[in-house]
């Protein structure tokens, strides 16, 4: 078996917007969803802002989990899960017999659970804490939350290779419904704002203090952020069976390893892993009409990927925008978030802009970022970047139906 | 006698036996010893892993008793260099690694390691790193004071990170939170690896710690269940590749995983009921591997004293398999290990065929379950080692 897979349905929880509508109405607008800090007490940090989803409400969205039982970040994949199948707009009862299941990516799980717990911890002792939030630990739950909201018996499998995690989840369930493992697969991501890595990320260097500016000669760090991205995946042949809206194609993915440090990328692996994603999606690079960033926004991040892009694509690189720039780090989350917008740009016919752009970067003259403003055009194949700490670069490539 | 009764394939997957996977080297570290051989030899004598962990961390246990390793670091089996940052799910997640590639007959060299990959599975990391960390930032008046060489310790994917530098190994490198079901769902994760043609070889496992916080998480939600199997930690890493090509090239792997499947149901008690998908699970692992019921000859179950996950075990075993087939209870010598228990059964089998040439070709089946509902079967068939060592 050797089915097409295709994109039916989208469910973003996001800073900028829940549900495709508000979501893809904000890319276009180059909304900003960065905010002060809300979900902890960020006095004492010299940085205090991120892209939060302060009005993420899950007991609004879900119809099956009953919300205490779970952590945010579990509440966040359901949550855009649950979307996701609305807007795929199949019935839920054909969903729930079928073979189908879920393939969820993120950094750092129930981080807010941990910090929970180890606040037990350091206040009242080990010997104390909540049984309850013990159990919420694992985060394999990400993708069983999912599993559970809509009734799949499928497999529920949740990636964690950190910031690239996604598109891992993406590469899977396209596969599992190439082979015809499954008919119908939710793939996507989530992550929640968390005082452990917004420590961390300052500590490296890696924090900017108010505006994430990707690809700018000024550029300083990342704003960390949160949300649940979700993707209805199924075989072309069902979608047209069934009427659906097609959003786009997964043509393919590519999968490598830096083996060579934990945080600092690797251009020549990460070019690697875009020929890899081009030979197993059936493209060459000429085909590529926009890349959907890595972007962090860091110094490095942002120059180690621009080399990648000119040794692959030449000096005349396809345009590459960031969304980060509007959304934060979304960690685990943000290749979801980059497929949602991809899926989007191909469908609707417009490329999402890299906001905050003010100088341009000598050092990176073939970048075309897409500044400030969403650009009309007609993508026929997109890539969409995610890297991550580890090493663990994927790629995904999505394609306009033909 | 074995029941013969599958339930009814109710999902829709296809009766089909794809190419399969080899699993030609393997490694373990736990409390019962650490090593292929060494593993083998334990579990020959039936000896325990349970150790004495009073003053193992400052932190008061809950238990003076788990199947953990006191004097375990390393460096002693590493070496210093390189290695004083690793929390200790990297560290047994490594060394598991290293001991896989010590008991093959492949090698990485720069022809391979574009297409040598690493797939390991874990709860949520080492809890314990990230935990030291969060509390970093909660305690004194600088909370950004967190120590920046330690902050990749937080994220999941730090032990295949870490493994892929230490080993060279550039292809596809994957990290899958499946708690009590992750070696499964690492095996799985390969499988689809391997059979998409994008990577070779992989070394395929799961890791888990011991630590005051894993004591402690165990001990407040289940203490009151009698027959708990204490705590433990450990790691188990394969060598995995495609069957076919492994034959093609006259080796003999030590095992063949025919088949790996998955399902979500209801948490203990609730629907779907996980018992029946359990069942439903074998089932279907066993016609993917074309193998009939009446053929198991073991079954090594995740069983670690707590009623209502054994009991989904024993129900889902039981209805598939019938009451009589033979249940190897892996925790019983290396305790319960969480993310590693799958991989640990499955390299309990794997040692009951190492010395035992009258064994090869018996298959048995590995079996998992989560208290969230998750459960999983994988299927293999086992042989045994010709000499101790594949490079003689």
């Amino acid at each position: 078996m050797n089915r097409r897979v295709v994109i039916t349905g989208l469910g973003p929880v996001s800073s900028i917007g829940t549900g495709v509508t508000a979501f893809g109405r904000a890319l276009r607008a180059g909304t900003s969803g960065i905010s002060a800090i809300s979900s902890f007490d960020s006095s004492g940090f010299p940085h205090y802002m991120a892209g939060e989803v302060p009005d993420f409400d899950p007991k609004a969205l879900l119809r099956t989990l009953s919300t205490s039982e779970w952590g945010r970040t579990s509440l966040f994949a359901a949550a855009a899960a649950r979307l996701a199948v609305e807007d795929a707009g199949i019935d839920e009862k054909v969903l729930a017999g079928a073979a189908a299941g879920s393939s969820i990516g993120t950094t750092s799980g129930e981080s807010q659970v941990i910090e929970a717990l180890t606040a037990e911890w350091v206040h009242s002792g080990l010997d104390r804490i909540t049984p309850a939030y013990a159990a919420q630990v694992p985060a394999s739950r990400l993708a069983t939350a999912v599993n559970q909201e809509l009734g799949l018996t499928g497999e529920a499998v949740t990636l964690s290779t950190a910031c690239s995690a996604s598109n891992y989840a993406l590469g899977y369930a396209y596969d599992q419904i190439v082979t015809g493992d499954a008919d119908y697969m939710i793939a996507g991501g989530a992550d929640s704002v968390c005082r452990w890595a917004h420590a961390g990320f300052y500590r490296l260097g890696a924090l900017t203090e108010k505006v994430c500016s990707p690809f700018d000669k000024d550029r300083s760090g990342i704003l960390t952020g949160e949300g649940g991205a979700a993707l209805f995946l199924e075989s072309l042949e069902s979608a047209t069976e069934r009427g659906a809206h097609i959003y786009a194609e997964v043509l393919g993915y590519g999968l490598n390893c830096d083996a060579n440090h934990m945080v600092a990328p690797d251009p020549v692996s990460i070019a690697a892993c875009m020929r890899r994603a081009h030979h197993n999606a059936g493209i060459a690079p000429a085909d590529v009409d926009y890349i959907c960033a890595h972007g962090t926004g860091t110094p490095a991040n942002d120059a180690m990927e621009a080399q990648a892009v000119v040794e692959v694509f030449g000096t005349r690189p396809p345009p590459i925008s960031s969304i980060k720039s509007m959304l934060g780090h979304t960690m685990g989350a943000a290749s979801g978030f980059g497929a949602i917008a991809s899926a989007l740009a191909l469908d609707e016919g417009f490329l999402p802009p890299t906001t905050n752009y003010r100088t341009p970067d000598p050092e990176l003259p073939a970048i075309d970022p897409v500044p400030n403003e969403s650009r009309p055009a007609q993508p026929k194949v997109v890539q969409n970047n995610g890297f991550a700490f580890g090493g663990n670069n994927a790629i995904t490539i999505l394609g306009r139906v033909a | 006698m074995n029941a013969t009764a599958i339930t009814p394939d109710t999902t829709g997957h296809r009766d089909v036996r794809e190419n399969t996977l080899a699993i030609t080297g393997w490694g373990v570290v736990t409390s019962l010893a650490i090593g292929a051989e060494e593993f083998t030899t334990a579990i020959g004598e039936g000896r325990s892993g349970l150790r004495d962990v009073t003053g193992m961390f400052d932190e008061e246990l809950p238990e003076h008793e788990a199947f953990a390793m006191p004097d375990f670091k390393v460096r002693d089996h590493l070496g210093r260099k390189g290695t004083s940052f690793f929390d200790r799910s990297t560290s047994l997640g490594l060394l598991g690694c290293t001991l896989a590639l010590d008991d093959t007959d492949l090698t990485v060299t720069d022809d391979n390691r574009d297409r040598f990959g690493i797939v390991l599975g874990t709860t949520a990391g080492s809890i314990k790193a990230t935990s030291d960390y969060s509390r970093e930032t909660l305690e004194g008046d600088k909370p950004f004071r967190v120590n920046p060489v330690l902050f990749p310790n937080t994220v999941m994917n730090c032990a295949a990170g870490q493994s892929a530098i230490w080993l060279g190994l550039k292809g596809v490198n994957a990290t899958v939170a499946g708690g009590r079901l992750a070696g499964l769902s690492a095996l799985r994760y390969a499988r689809n690896q391997i059979r998409r043609g994008y990577a070779d070889a992989l070394l395929v496992g799961s890791a888990e710690e011991f630590s005051p916080h894993t004591a402690w998480f165990s001990h407040r939600q289940h203490a009151a269940e009698e027959g708990r199997v204490k705590v433990g930690e450990g790691s188990a890493v394969f060598v995995v590749e495609n069957a076919e090509e492994v034959r093609a090239q006259g080796r003999t792997p030590d095992a063949e995983v025919l088949a790996v499947e998955v399902g979500t149901y209801g948490a203990p008690g609730r629907e779907p009921d996980a018992g029946a998908g359990l069942a439903d699970c074998i089932g279907r692992a066993l016609r993917r591997a074309a193998v009939e019921p009446s053929q198991v000859r073991a079954v090594a179950t995740g069983e670690s004293g707590i009623a209502r996950l054994d009991d989904i075990e024993r129900r889902g075993i039981e209805s598939a398999l019938g009451a009589e087939v033979w249940r190897v209870r892996a925790s019983e010598w290396v305790g319960e290990c969480q993310s590693a228990s799958g991989s640990l059964q499955l390299a309990a089998l794997l040692a009951g065929h190492r010395g035992h040439p009258e064994l090869d070709g018996a298959v048995s089946v590995v079996t998992s379950v989560s208290p969230d509902g998750g459960v999983g079967a994988a299927v293999l068939r086992g042989w045994h080692r010709a000499r101790g060592d594949h490079r003689g």
